[in-house]
């Protein structure tokens, strides 16, 4: 049934309505018409009432306030990583489906499986990274944590999931980052209304969920297994316009998600112990904010652990460079998924990973991937001759790899699991590791072999080698910068690989070969690196470097006689890089050398000078505040004479013979060399405070270098060592070597430091006068009309000018320009002045502080900017948006073991002092979806900050006297304490708790949410106690108790405590009694009987279960990680194990039998009877029972005609009686005759009357069908 | 979970590794405390110092071994309050109060410390100084407000003591970062000369004769003369001079002597003592910088612990305490500072080079504090 179409409102287009209305829409632009009206009406605009405007006035304000946000510093990196898109929803909903369609949109490439963060280039200045996240609660909750954006799948012709409704609960709790809808399976509704309906209904719940207007998407229908290519466009624009909110948690904490995953185990001890602690790198983007080295994270899901090592890499999917094109081109549409076996080209530190397509036999379209397009770059490099035939050495070498195929393969295995679980074996794709090493080589060769065998034309095998080649070389090259920029792990770093390399390969005569081969090539790069000017050479770019070089040089003559003696080590106060990196090579030589001989003498030799000489200079640069005190040094800050100590690391004896001479020269020579010295010492601050970087790294070195042939070790004086270490711990900076104030020099060397000194040109009283006149000096009195000037400024100028009449044009114009720069310089200051006088009346505090925010952003942002890449790391730690490789040791082989790349790794990194444990007090609610309330002590997982973990929670609720009174359940509807043990957040931070992680069960999952309020190392929940005890003697209101404690001593703790009898009368504990031990004298506010029992109310502390269990759900077997289970409760213990609860027989609940209470007659004392009023007198007379016979009254015995006249009367009255009776039937018969009479009329009338419209419906029938028979007759005739 | 930790050698810069524990919540070890010494072990002053330590936290596990040469210090949570601590008189209070200084305002509940002791020995900043020159270098860190005060109730000098002061200090969630690289010049001088159970006639002729060498520099110059007497005199008798410059931008330098303890070293003429004080007060500004060198470290310590921004601070030379400090803190911290030496050109008469100290603060919250 369509409901009928309602008849158009039709706009009246003449007549006085219309015109009335013409005439109000021509008057209305402009404002005359209210000026009008307010002339016209003035008291309507009049003010009423004092009060509602101030009201209104206050809501105005009030709402222009609640619209400020406190104002941040605004943090956001210039380059930020690329944005998190998690995909959600219940399974066979489409996520993957829609990643795909995405990833075709952006990148034009397919990808089969999803596997791990799959991160793509969408736009000039976005790259996108899609995680698809899993059924799984755990993984819910972590990437909850780490999205940016959150793609909420719904299949439509389901409705909601609870998934849907638990993963949004779990955003609101970890901050909640912008959600879109995403309504799939459209195309199941047939009918279109239900499919509008149901599209309402939807959206609607999804905006009370959300917030009212929140984007739902709408993906109609598959084409071909995939969504429609317009829809996924639009979506994918609605992506790459998207704004983010900054969340407390992520901006406040660095994080990566990992996308890419190498063991670095050695091989030898993962044969010798399969089970062995894992050493493991993780790359990915870091997000968040800054990351410092050597830190803590926490992996949810494995656990806390310490980070050995991190490092940048270049840039996987960098965005493109030129930002003046329209559109990106299908070069720059990169795509970067290690775990889903796309990538290309991997770097590490000293490692390149390429994925080679040519090799690739299965994909025709290989030639147009991104990858290729980069492999093919790479190609393209120009190598010099001196790499390359370093690298045809390698592929020499790479015949003979054949002979420990297996061994390769281990390797491959154990480097890249992903890869060999992702891909199909029958692809044939390989993962080719081109690094300048043995292994690599090793797999070099198996490459190559392969590539036979797979029948591919030598044209292609030797473009791989070459390309291999190329890669090499770059890997190389890599490698060095590293090396090179950071210092800090370079020689180490490739100490430790070098080695380790070696165990792997174990084959000594291999190793011989390489240990032979690889220094020449080290040589070769320092050779080169040498050969570059010093500009480019400093790690740490700062300015002082570039002094140093100059500083230097004057002693470059001295320190190469020293380099000549040493070969090539060097003093670490001094150590510019080259040298730097000569001492590394140098001794990565040594030690593998070592490693490979044994211990050989020269070359210990070699290594004990160059560590003593380290050692020494250490010790020198350490002891100076001792030194200081010498009175023979210089004159000079103690900054200067640490140089000295630096360059003169050996010389000091006779430093200090010309100090002593020094002495007595002027003071001008003094100032001037102490001024060289300074210059020198200026760019060794920085190592002088933080020590050569090198220098900690080989310290372990040193230690060993002490020993001579494995005997003897190297005794030093431990002297000045050691007493610098117990030295008095002062801050106080008492001047070594004052100055000597009583000279005029001396003092005149700080005269400006004084108000009464010097000042700068800018701020000097008399130009700062002088500028005022240029400014206000010419003025018109308009009174007098009289016109004063100021003083011509540029008199001096002109002056100078005309003086200097025989200077060039030039110089003239300068001078123009001068005077045109001064102008602009005056009229700036004007507009200065101008403005503060005249904005400073608007600005409130909120634009102050908002000012304030934006310069410090831009500081932050220009501080650093110019430094390069490794000294900024530093100095700031590591910037978001860079590619890292953490280093992580020690990690349980079953992360490894197990690795499922659908499930995410992330890596939270942890604040000062959140790697701790401790109390937390926390607000918690029962979630109210959740259906049962929780019970205090049973175990339950809470996801906060970065972890999930198991944790016993005590609930609380604060008294009003702010005790913490312990709760045996959560409220139903209600905020309560809670308090656990677990690991130290900030407060402020929300957490979600969940019984159960483990596969699915009914019902919502989260049981309660809440936030951390407190941190403490002690807990003050108490509980109720009380203790009874007995009354044996009782005097007028004091009584003596017994039964509630056992000695006096405990007596004498509760002197004064309050007790009460269960009948209400209070009382105090006064004093032990004696005899029996424990009881003790009580008074009362009122006598107490011996069957009152005695409480003492008292709370006792409860202390917290400590209980932290993280949980390790990425460390079960794959296919398993999602039932985790941790500690039972209580309740699940006794149901598991069949167990019931034996209750108390006291506790159980009976029947009350109540004896019958027996009263006393109350008793009155004769007095008070006799006074009280008769009311309430009691009332002496007796029940009735039998009259006494005196009490009886006689029986009446009548006369003889009383007898007959009562007869009389009684027969009467009988008959009487009986015709009234009579009577009456005869009445009611005679009605029920005249009802029935009437009821027979009444029927009889409704027969007639039915008779009489039968025979008018019968007639008026027959004359229908007359009619009828009549008009089908005419009809009939015209058929 | 195994939290991290740091070990070190010796007892020397013995407060900043506790009290950068207690700050980034690491564990410490220090081993060889004076091993080589004829006394080994920790001494009374620090003993006393780990006590205050336990006392202005909650939850603080300290392990000391038999011979007292191995320290276990695993920090707990600052829990600040009322405070009341007996200081050892080997060292004066300044000892303790610095370390008080750097944790205050990172306590649960604001800190009301009250410390009895040494107030004013030769070893240690004295309470005179870090009143006139931490205090202000606080409160341009945004730690100020109502409770921020330092209050010397009763004056003890070596080796007696029996001074008493009173430090109030409120509780900051953050701490702002700073741009200090203007100092300014000086426009004023201060200073107390005080005096305790000697002739109060001593504390003026320290003035004139301080006021004799500063004069030629600023005429603006005020010594105050604080004499003490009966019980707020302490045990000792001795004087001293303290002297502040304060400049145009706020800035504070000081310096100070106090004369000889009692019964040790020749006793000192009051000229001369107030003429080497004047003296190092020059020495003083001609290091310059924004930050005098005792405070230098206090200023680094809140640079680092400020939010995630750029802090700029302009210092004299470092001092070798400062420097052990830097180190330190990138132990704890993970922070390095860049350092930026600044010339003087020839012909300024403005004192020695200045270092530009440039860091990103941790971005350190103080989590002790509680929310309501």
């Amino acid at each position: 049934m369509e409901a009928k179409e309602q008849k158009r409102h039709q706009r009246k287009q003449s007549g006085p309505k219309a015109e009335r209305k013409k005439s109000r829409k021509q008057r209305a632009p402009g404002a005359e018409p209210d000026e009008d009206e307010r002339r016209r009406n003035p008291r309507a605009f009049a003010v009423q009432s004092a009060v509602r405007m101030a009201k209104t006035f206050h809501r105005a304000q009030d709402l222009k306030t609640k619209k400020h946000h406190i104002p941040l510093v605004d943090r956001t990196p210039l380059e930020p990583p690329p944005v998190v898109v998690v995909v959600v929803g219940p399974p066979r909903v489409g996520k993957s489906t829609i990643i795909r369609c995405l990833i075709k949109n952006f990148t034009r490439q397919k990808l089969g499986d999803i596997c791990g963060p799959v991160t793509i280039v969408s736009g000039k200045k976005r790259r996108l990274t899609f995680i698809e996240c899993g059924n799984d609660i755990n993984t819910m909750i972590d990437l909850a944590k780490v999205a940016d954006l959150v793609l909420m799948l719904i299949d439509a012709s389901f409705g909601f999931e609870m998934e849907t409704f638990e993963f949004l609960n779990i955003l609101q709790v970890h901050g909640f980052p912008r959600i879109m809808g995403v309504l799939t399976h459209l195309d199941s509704f047939k009918n279109n209304k239900t499919l509008r309906k149901t599209k309402k209904r939807l959206k609607h719940r999804f905006w009370t969920e959300v917030y009212q207007g929140a984007k739902l998407f709408y993906l109609s229908g598959m084409v071909h297994g995939e969504y429609q290519a317009q829809e996924v466009k639009n979506l994918g624009r609605f992506i790459s316009v998207m704004k983010f909110r900054p969340l407390v948690w992520q901006t406040s904490h660095p994080y990566v998600v990992a996308d890419r995953m190498e063991d670095l185990t050695d091989p030898e001890t993962l044969r010798v112990d399969p089970k062995c602690d894992r050493t493991v790198s993780l790359y990915g983007y870091l997000r968040g904010t800054y990351l410092k080295n050597k830190g803590q994270v926490h992996i949810p899901g494995v656990g806390d652990f310490a980070v050995a090592d991190v490092s940048f890499l270049p840039d996987p999917c960098p965005l493109p460079e030129e930002q003046k094109k329209r559109a990106l081109n299908q070069k720059e549409r990169l795509l970067y998924a290690p775990m889903a076996g796309v990538g290309g080209v991997v770097y590490d530190k000293d490692a390149v990973y390429i994925d080679l397509v040519s090799s690739h036999v299965d994909q025709p379209q290989a030639e147009m991937r991104p990858t290729a397009e980069l492999v093919q770059s790479l190609i393209g490099t120009h190598a010099t001759l001196d790499a390359k035939l370093a690298a045809s050495k390698v592929s020499l070498f790479s015949g003979a790899a054949a002979m420990t195929p297996g061994e390769a393969e281990n390797l491959g295995e154990q480097q890249a699991p992903l890869e060999n679980r992702v891909w199909d074996p029958v692809t044939q794709r390989e993962r080719r590791k081109a690094v300048f090493s043995d292994d690599e080589e090793e797999g070099d060769g198996d490459e190559s072999y392969e590539g036979d065998e797979e029948g591919q034309s030598e044209q292609g095998e030797q473009l791989s080698e070459e390309e291999e080649e190329e890669h090499e070389y770059s890997g190389e090259e890599e490698e060095e910068e590293c090396s090179d920029e950071e210092g800090l792990q370079g020689g180490d770093e490739e100490e430790k690989s070098s080695g380790a390399r070696e165990s792997k390969v174990g084959e000594a005569r291999r190793g011989q070969d390489e240990e032979e081969k690889a220094p020449r090539v080290k040589r070769q790069r320092l050779e080169r690196v040498e050969a570059k000017p010093p500009v480019e050479m400093p790690a740490f770019a700062d300015s002082e470097d570039d002094l140093e070089m100059s500083g230097d040089d004057g002693e470059q003559s001295e320190e190469d006689e020293r380099e000549g003696a040493e070969g090539g080590t060097a003093d670490s106060g001094h150590c510019s890089e080259e040298e730097v990196d000569d001492d590394d090579e140098d001794e990565a030589e040594d030690d593998n050398e070592e490693k490979q001989d044994g211990k050989e003498e020269e070359d210990d030799e070699e290594d004990d000078d160059y560590d003593d000489d380290e050692d020494s200079d250490m010790e020198t640069e350490v002891t100076a505040p001792v030194n200081i005190s010498k009175p023979v040094k210089a004159k000079v800050s103690v900054l200067s004479e640490e140089a000295e100590e630096d360059d003169g690391d050996a010389g000091e004896l006779g430093n200090e013979s010309t100090g002593a001479l020094r002495w007595k020269e002027g003071l001008a020579q003094k100032a001037s060399e102490a001024f060289l010295r300074q210059q020198q010492a200026a760019p060794n601050l920085r190592k002088l405070v933080y020590g050569s970087v090198i220098e900690e790294q080989n310290s372990p070195s040193d230690e060993d270098a002490d020993e001579i042939g494995g005997l003897f070790r190297v005794s030093r004086p431990e002297k000045s060592r050691s007493r610098r270490v117990d030295a008095m711990d002062c801050s106080r900076f008492v001047p070594d070597s004052p100055h000597d104030w009583d000279q005029e020099e001396v003092l005149n060397s700080i005269r400006d430091c004084f108000v009464t000194g010097k000042w700068e040109e800018s701020k000097d009283a008399a130009t700062l006068l002088k500028e005022d006149e240029e400014l206000y000096g010419d003025f018109e009195d308009l009174e007098t009309g009289e016109v004063h000037h100021g003083k011509p400024a540029k008199e001096e100028d002109s002056a100078e000018e005309s003086g200097e009449e025989e200077e060039e044009v030039m110089v003239k114009e300068d001078a123009e320009e001068e005077q045109k720069k001064k102008r602009l310089e005056k009229k700036r200051r004007l507009k200065e002045r101008f403005d503060s006088e005249y904005d400073d009346g608007d600005a409130t505090y909120f634009d102050d502080l908002k000012e304030e925010m934006q310069k410090q952003a831009e500081l932050n942002r220009a501080e650093f900017e110019n430094i390069d890449d490794e000294a900024r790391v530093q100095y700031e730690g590591f910037r978001p948006g860079m590619y890292i490789r953490m280093e992580i040791p020690g990690l349980p082989c079953e992360f490894v073991n197990n690795f499922d790349p659908h499930y995410p790794i992330i890596l939270g990194g942890l604040g000062a002092s959140e790697g701790n444990v401790g109390y937390l007090q926390m607000r918690l609610k029962k979630h109210r979806w959740h259906q049962r309330i929780l019970k205090t002590r049973d175990p339950l997982i809470l996801s906060l900050g970065w972890r999930r973990f198991q944790s016993i929670p005590l609930y609380h609720i604060e008294d009003h006297n702010g005790r913490h009174r312990l709760l045996k359940y959560t409220p139903q509807h209600m905020h309560c304490g809670a308090t656990i043990w677990g690991p130290i957040t900030p407060q402020g931070t929300g957490f979600l708790a969940v019984q159960s992680v483990s596969g699915t069960q009914a019902g919502f999952r989260i049981a309660a949410t809440g936030v951390i309020l407190d941190l403490d190392k002690s807990v003050t929940i108490v509980k109720k106690l009380k203790l009874i005890g007995y009354p044996y003697k009782i005097f007028k209101n004091t009584a003596f108790i017994k039964g509630m404690f056992n000695t006096m001593l405990e007596v004498a703790k509760f002197e004064g405590a309050s007790v009460r009898t269960v009948s209400g009368i209070r009382g105090q504990i006064k004093k032990a009694l004696r005899t029996p031990s424990g009881a003790y004298r009580a008074t009362f506010e009122d006598r107490i009987l011996m069957s009152d029992i005695v409480l003492l109310r008292s709370w006792c502390p409860v202390s917290v279960p400590q209980l932290y269990n993280p949980v390790t759900s990425l460390l079960q077997p794959v296919g398993q990680k999602d039932s985790w289970s941790g500690m039972r409760t209580l309740g699940q213990l006794k149901r598991d194990l069949g167990l019931r609860n034996k209750p108390n027989q006291d506790s159980l609940y009976k029947p009350v039998v109540r004896t019958k209470r027996h009263f006393n007659p109350l008793h009155i004392p004769k007095q008070l009877q006799k006074a009280l009023p008769f009311k309430s007198k009691p009332k002496q007379d007796q029940k009735k029972g039998k009259t006494p016979r005196h009490l009886q009254r006689p029986a009446v015995i009548r006369e003889p005609h009383e007898r007959k006249v009562a007869a009389l009367l009684t027969a009467l009255s009988t008959v009487h009686n009986y015709k009234t009776k009579k009577a009456k039937a005869e009445q009611h018969a005679k009605h029920k005759e005249f009802l029935k009479q009437k009821e027979r009329e009444e029927m009889e009338k409704l027969k007639r009357q039915k008779e009489a419209r039968k025979k008018m419906y019968r007639i008026m029938g027959q004359k229908e069908k007359k009619r009828e028979r009549s008009s089908l007759k005419g009809s009939s005739k015209d058929d | 979970m195994a939290s991290q930790g740091l070990t070190y050698e010796g007892c020397n810069f013995f407060r900043q590794r506790l009290v950068l524990s207690t700050l980034s919540g690491k564990w410490v070890k220090i081993k060889n405390i004076r091993s080589k010494d004829d006394s080994p072990g920790l001494q009374d002053f620090e003993a006393s110092f780990i006590r205050l330590m336990d006392k202005i936290t909650n939850g603080t596990r300290i392990e000391i071994n038999q011979t007292g040469t191995v320290l276990y210090y695993q920090p707990g949570l600052l829990f600040g309050g009322q405070v009341e601590h007996e200081c050892n008189p080997q060292r004066s209070i300044g000892y303790y109060l610095e370390a008080l200084l750097m944790l205050a305002p990172f306590m649960k509940k604001p800190l009301r410390a009250v410390l009895r002791g040494v107030t004013n020995d030769q070893k240690d900043p004295s309470v005179d100084t870090l009143k006139v020159t931490s205090i202000p270098l606080m409160k341009s860190f945004g730690i100020d407000g109502e409770g921020l005060e330092l209050k010397i109730m009763k004056r003890g000098m070596p080796p007696g003591g029996g001074g008493e002061v009173l430090f109030t200090c409120p509780v900051r969630r953050t701490i702002r970062p700073v741009q200090l690289t203007d100092p300014g010049k000086i426009k004023r001088i201060r200073g107390t000369a005080y005096s305790v159970r000697v002739s109060p006639q001593i504390a003026n002729r320290i003035v004139d004769s301080a006021r004799s060498i500063l004069n030629k520099f600023i005429p603006d110059i005020y010594i105050y003369t604080d004499h003490m007497k009966g019980g707020n005199a302490g045990k000792s008798p001795g004087f001293g001079l303290a002297l502040v410059a304060e400049s145009t931008n706020g800035m504070f330098l000081s310096a100070e002597l106090a004369s000889n303890p009692q019964g040790q070293g020749s006793p000192m003429l009051p000229e001369d003592l107030g003429c080497n004080c004047a003296k190092l007060l020059l020495e003083e500004v001609y290091r310059g910088g924004c930050v005098d060198s005792t405070n230098q470290s206090l200023a680094l310590l809140y640079m680092t612990l400020g939010q995630q921004d750029v802090s700029k601070l302009l210092l004299g030379p470092l001092s070798p305490y400062t420097r052990e400090f830097l180190r330190h803190i990138r132990d704890f911290f993970q922070i390095m500072f860049k350092i930026e030496v600044q010339k003087q050109e020839d012909e300024s008469r403005r004192g020695g080079d200045k270092v530009l100290m440039t860091c990103m603060g941790a971005g350190y919250a103080n989590i002790s504090k509680t929310l309501k």
